[in-house]
């Protein structure tokens, strides 16, 4: 039998991913719960200030984004080893890389699209200032996926772990330190009326390389933790 | 021809051989990092003059300063032999890389604890968010994710080779630890002794200084030997020679 081409095993993988995302719609919407209920304890926390929330808004967003990325990412490939999916991701004949990173770009639209779509009212619940949103915007569609790749590496390596959701955060958060730096860097200078290109395009190169490197080393990672 | 070293290398990677050298060789380097230590530590905290300025409480730095240098060179022997573990399998490789990350570890939280107790008298605060600072605060989260990660798996070769991936990922941080000083203006001074060129430091201060290097340097293998010697012990522990050795029927290694 002659394989199937590889952009139509990749486009099936990601009709399959989303498809079985949209089947348990809940489940999408619950980092989004957890995002806006992290969001409005901060006010509660700190007092109803408006100058020190707005100052503090764009560092909540993003750490708050991350949490809830991080808290999907624990169950990103948890379903394909159990069911024995994965294994047969690994012996198709399409290259793994590219096929993990279907699942990854799966994970992200489903996992990270709405949470930017939310972070807007996030942000101003928190009074962010409206002339800077469309930098938090960017800057979120910039590290999203940054955060989604990285993570996803982690999450392949951690997969045949046990209790893999507390070391999953010991392992991804200290590595996103840069990622949170820029990307609240950048919206942070737009809020203060500076230019903000220059954090924003770092950005922009770290997301290319991890682009091209991260399902490359996601894949070398399942391969490390499926090999017994 | 000169390829006994290769065959040496070669003999020296299997675990029974290992043992054996490990254990001939920890003693010695034990005593050398005990010896060269002391000796550093009376000519930092005796023979060197006070700082100018900082009086006596720059003496921190002949603990501080090598610990650094060791929190970045033992993550540089960890990514090796991590590296050398993955591509050639080498059993040997990923126990060393295992092994190294406790004590990385350990000199890490040494490198933040007493930069923070000199921090307090010079720059007024236990801690400040600088670059060199947070790089290695990071540094530690990552030789504990390392150490998490390892634990993590019923079966410690999976463990290793995972958390051997782990630490190819991490040490992206290490240029940026040793560089953050020049890329970024922030309090924490730039690099004073050079390999290259004049030293910002007079002779009499940087030689207990450079002792205690070559100290932790003998300390490191000491420690790595010992846990590495443990470490193949349990790992082999259903080989005919381990057997040997608890029986008592080889000669103690």
């Amino acid at each position: 039998m002659r394989p199937g081409s590889t952009s139509s095993a990749c486009a099936a993988l990601l009709h399959r991913d989303l498809l079985l995302a949209w089947r348990r719609r809940g489940d999408i919407a619950m980092p989004v719960l957890y995002a806006l209920i992290v969001g409005t304890l901060f006010p509660f926390a700190i007092g109803p200030d408006p100058a020190l929330l707005a100052r503090i808004a764009s560092g909540v967003v993003f750490v708050t984004v991350l949490l809830s990325i991080l808290l999907s990412l624990d169950g990103l490939f948890r379903g394909d080893i159990e069911d024995g999916s994965m294994e047969q991701l690994m012996l198709a004949p399409q290259p793994l890389a590219l096929l993990v990173g279907m699942k990854i770009l799966a994970h992200w639209i489903t996992a990270a699209l709405p949470l930017i779509v939310v972070a807007p009212m996030l942000a101003s619940m928190l009074r962010f200032p409206a002339s800077a949103m469309p930098v938090l915007v960017l800057a979120l569609l910039l590290s999203t996926p940054l955060l989604s790749l990285l993570g996803a590496v982690l999450v392949a390596l951690a997969g045949g772990a046990r209790r893999s959701g507390m070391l999953l955060a010991l392992m991804l958060l200290p590595l996103c330190v840069p990622v949170v730096i820029f990307a609240a860097g950048a919206v942070s200078a737009a809020q203060q009326g500076l230019p903000w290109a220059a954090p924003m395009a770092w950005l922009g190169a770290g997301l290319a390389m991890a682009v091209v490197l991260g399902p490359l080393a996601c894949a070398a990672a399942l391969r490390i933790a499926m090999d017994t | 021809m000169a390829n006994w070293v290769p065959l040496w290398l070669h003999r020296l990677s299997s675990p029974q051989t290992f043992y054996r050298f490990a254990g001939a060789v920890r003693p010695w380097a034990l005593g050398l990092a005990l010896v060269l230590g002391a000796v550093a530590l009376y000519g930092g905290l005796f023979l060197a003059p006070a700082d100018y300025q900082q009086g006596d409480a720059y003496r921190i730095i002949f603990i501080h300063v090598p610990s650094a240098w060791m929190s970045l060179f033992i993550y540089g022997v960890m990514t090796v032999s991590a590296f050398i573990g993955l591509v050639w399998r080498i059993k040997l490789a990923e126990t060393v890389a295992m092994e190294s990350a406790p004590i990385g570890a350990a000199f890490t939280l040494i490198t933040l604890v007493t930069g923070s107790l000199w921090g307090k008298p010079m720059w007024g605060t236990w801690w400040t968010w600088d670059a060199r600072l947070t790089s290695e605060l990071v540094l530690l989260f990552i030789y504990l994710g390392v150490i998490g990660l390892y634990h993590a798996f019923e079966d410690r070769r999976q463990g290793a080779r995972t958390a051997s991936f782990l630490a190819l990922i991490g040490a992206v941080n290490v240029p940026i630890v040793h560089f953050s000083v020049n890329w970024w203006n922030t309090l924490h001074q730039g690099a004073t002794i050079r390999l290259l060129g004049p030293s910002h430091m007079d002779s009499s201060m940087i030689w207990p200084l450079l002792l205690m290097m070559v100290a932790t340097k003998c300390y490191y293998v000491a420690s790595l030997f010992a846990r590495v010697r443990a470490d193949l012990i349990a790992a082999e522990s259903g080989k005919a020679w381990v057997r040997d050795l608890a029986l008592g029927t080889q000669e103690r290694a």
